[in-house]
């Protein structure tokens, strides 16, 4: 058995797969081999290519049972809190009850790409008056309504204010169709005035303190809420052992960021890195699994790096990327034309940013909320995304536009101005549709100019 | 005197008057090729038609711009980078059932009103803002009063109008005029018009119907409620939040429910027999509310998608306009 770092097919995959279980291959009860997921329809499985480590495979299987575990959960009588929008905030509360899970049903936005769009999730929701001019999140509605990907969560839980609208306009929809949500309020984060109190947050980002007191009045109202789906009280010594926990899963995260964006030879692909960054969000609907799989794939980074080796060729260019992928196979065709991630900013670093521990839990959790990056201005991205380069030595900066999503029809002006004048390096926009096969040799062509300007600039 | 530029319903003209300074609630005509924003593709025209106001204005002092939509928050940082105006970021929040929202927009005009002292403006008394407003409730009230007494353009110019320069320029009676009968009555909703969406009402007039209900943002639907004297005797802030923050629809609100509850209320009573619904094209927070109005009206509903070039009101529109009230004929 070949056991050298490499990115193989799911067939390929599944040939390992026998192979290790016939070597002695130990797994947990949501393991097996990755090809079983096609049965469930997730056909865009077949078209990737993945990392060949058994932690991958682990990562890889913890995703794609989710919703097992979220009906497993309904069925042991725990309570379901369908968190939306806010990226890493309110999670970290609901995973502080021990009867409480929590998920995105925002995740759904994936499913017309894992699916190959056979889902007809998209069809509903244009059916909905939520056509394809509007974020392709609006598989989320779709999902809602054919009720087929994710148990309906008892509680809903949606952050609203400085937000995309999409988002905002899917959800009301959602709310119109008869599905009660509980609005919590994150207000634009602004530059405290002069002679204002301000705080610092999580990540570097400034805000006035008043602001913080809002948002934690506003955290206070959803804790209120959480506490009635539970039947228990969450008082501030759950909540900071919550806190404490999600930070466990952060340090993880950083140090596997670190190590595999900072390494010569690239030692994790960049889809399987995309995966583990999304785990920070919301654990993956188990927030025990999620630090051991982090463990596991840290191990072998580590593994990797100690021994030179990696799935990339050493000259990989080094590009940061901004936005998340709607086509996951967009990650793998970076790596095709000759790139590799070093650093990232999918809409959640203040997910990745440790909560700060000193502090009363509330405040301290409205503090990571104000440091997301997209409730702030656009300047204030590219200033972290400048920050990020420079830490991890991205050669480049690639902005993945979303169909549609308001945010991106202005920030991409904004980030490229603001990246090219801190740091003269290049920037290029691209738009990644759920699924890109029509459009794949130009987006590769549009991937591989970017490489090559790299490479050039080398030379230089 | 300074003139203070914005185009959000949530700015309340009052308050910046009572600063000593000139508010004016523009109206954008559509930026076309002149768009000095960098792409047009998923940008709403609305927003591109304001950035290119903004940044073309001489006049202007300064630019009020707030969060009630996602382009329109990130537009700030475009007026930001593209011109030295000073513009001020207004935080209007999306929900509004808590005490906290209200809090949070009151500390807001707070904020905007620092903003204006430093525009050299001059910080009201209770007693010059309670003034102040009470001349624009009465300006206001003049203008609703016309209503049925003017062609819909002409009402919904003189909106406009009273929305650009304030109480002045108000010189409207309706003493001696008999109210406007006849044609079918419709209410076009929606967001904001531009400049060249105007001759919407004479496109309808001139088919048969009468816009008898202006739910645009900038019309009836985008002006605040009347202030009750008790209340701005006893706290005008207060009193003006609550007219503005406390009372204008919007599908931008979290829930929204408070739009449609409005909506319910004026259809029926202005009895409208069919809906024109003028969206922008990339404006999600309208376009999502279509298919809802929709199933909730219980009436014909024409949607009309603009691109905002400087052709709004195209052939294909008028025409689309005119089979909808034969129609209904």
């Amino acid at each position: 058995m070949n056991n050298a770092p490499g990115q193989i097919t799911l067939e390929e995959w599944d040939e390992r797969y026998e192979q290790l279980r016939r070597a002695g291959l130990r797994e947990t009860g949501y393991g097996g081999p990755l090809g079983r997921h096609v049965g469930d329809g997730d056909r865009r499985l077949l078209k990737l290519r993945y990392d060949n480590s058994v932690a991958s495979l682990r990562l890889w299987n913890f995703l794609l049972t989710e919703e097992d575990r979220l009906h497993n959960a309904r069925a042991e009588g725990k309570r379901i809190v369908g968190t939306m929008k806010d990226l890493g905030t309110v999670p970290v509360m609901a995973y502080s009850l021990d009867n409480v899970v929590a998920f995105y049903p925002d995740g759904a936005w994936w499913i017309p790409c894992v699916m190959e769009l056979s889902a007809g999730l998209l069809e509903t929701a244009d059916s909905l008056g939520i056509d394809e001019s509007f974020c392709p999140v609006r598989a989320m509605l779709g999902a809602f309504v054919t009720g087929a990907h994710f148990p309906v969560p008892d509680q809903l839980v949606c952050s609203v204010g400085a937000t995309c609208d999409d988002f905002s306009v899917i959800a009301q929809r959602l709310n119109g169709l008869g599905y009660p949500i509980l609005w919590w309020e994150i207000p634009h984060r602004r530059f405290p005035e002069v002679d204002e109190a301000a705080v610092r947050l999580p990540g570097g980002f400034c805000a006035p303190k008043r602001q913080v007191e809002f948002v934690k009045s506003e955290l206070e109202r959803v804790r209120a809420a959480l506490e009635g789906l539970a039947g228990q009280r969450l008082d501030d010594k759950k909540l900071s052992a919550g806190i404490q926990k999600a930070n466990e899963v952060r340090r993880y995260l950083a140090e596997l960021r670190h190590i595999t964006f900072t390494a010569k030879v690239c030692p994790l692909p960049a889809l399987e890195m995309l995966i583990a960054e999304m785990l920070a969000i919301h654990f993956c609907s188990d927030r025990d699994e999620t630090i051991s799989v982090l463990k596991e794939l840290i191990d072998e980074v580590k593994t990797r790096v100690q021994a030179g080796k990696g799935v990339l060729g050493a000259d990989a260019a080094r590009i940061f990327w901004v936005n998340p992928v709607a086509d996951l196979q967009v990650m793998n065709l970076l790596e095709e034309c000759g790139g590799r991630i070093c650093g990232t900013e999918y809409l959640f670093s203040h997910a990745l940013d440790t909560i700060p521990e000193e502090l009363p839990p509330a405040e301290a959790l409205a503090r990571m909320a104000l440091a997301d990056p997209m409730v702030g201005s656009s300047v204030d991205r590219a200033e972290r995304i400048c920050a990020d380069i420079r830490r991890f030595g991205s050669e480049a900066v690639l902005i993945s536009r979303i169909p549609g999503a308001s945010h991106c029809a202005l920030e991409g002006e904004v980030i490229a101005e603001v990246v090219q004048s801190r740091l003269e390096v290049p920037v290029l926009e691209i738009e990644v549709p759920p699924v890109t096969d029509s459009i794949r040799p130009t987006l590769g062509t549009r991937l591989e100019a970017l490489i090559e300007t790299v490479k050039e600039r080398r030379k230089k | 005197m300074k003139t203070i530029i914005y185009t959000c319903p949530y700015v309340p003209a009052e308050w910046i008057a009572a600063h000593g300074l000139r508010p004016s609630r523009i109206m954008p005509g559509a930026a076309g090729s002149t768009s000095s924003v960098g792409r047009t593709e998923g940008v709403c025209p609305y927003v591109r038609g304001f950035v290119n106001e903004v940044i073309m204005n001489t006049q202007a002092s300064g630019v009020v711009v707030t969060t009630v939509c996602d382009q329109m928050r990130r537009a700030f940082d475009i007026i930001m980078r593209r011109c030295k105006l000073p513009a001020f970021l207004m935080n209007v929040p999306s929900t509004w059932q808590s005490v906290a929202a209200h809090k949070l927009y009151l500390d807001e005009l707070r904020r905007l009103g620092e903003f204006l002292v430093r525009l050299g403006g001059k910080s009201p008394s209770s007693c010059a803002l309670a003034k102040v407003m009470l001349e624009y409730d009465t300006a206001r009230t003049s203008v609703l009063t016309t209503r049925g007494y003017l062609t819909s353009s002409q009402y919904s110019e003189l909106i406009a109008e009273f929305n650009r320069d304030g109480k002045s320029g108000i010189t409207t009676t309706i003493n001696e005029k008999k109210p406007f009968t006849g044609g079918i009555p419709l209410a076009i909703i929606g967001g904001p018009l531009l400049r060249e969406d105007f001759g919407i009402f004479d496109v309808v007039e001139n088919s048969g119907g009468r816009i008898v209900l202006d739910a645009a943002e900038t019309g009836e639907r985008g002006m605040c409620a009347r202030f009750d004297l008790r209340r701005l005797r006893d706290g005008p802030l207060i009193e003006l939040s609550n007219a503005y923050f406390g009372s204008i629809p919007d599908a931008f609100r979290r829930p929204n429910n408070q739009l449609y509850n409005w909506l319910k209320r004026e259809l029926a009573c202005r009895e409208v027999r069919g809906i024109i619904f003028w969206r922008y094209i990339w404006c999600d927070i309208w376009h999502a509310e279509l298919h809802r109005l929709k199933q909730w009206a219980n009436l014909p509903v024409l949607d009309i998608d603009v691109s905002g070039d400087e052709q709004a009101l195209t052939v294909r529109t008028t025409q689309r306009i005119h089979a909808f009230l034969e129609m209904l004929q």
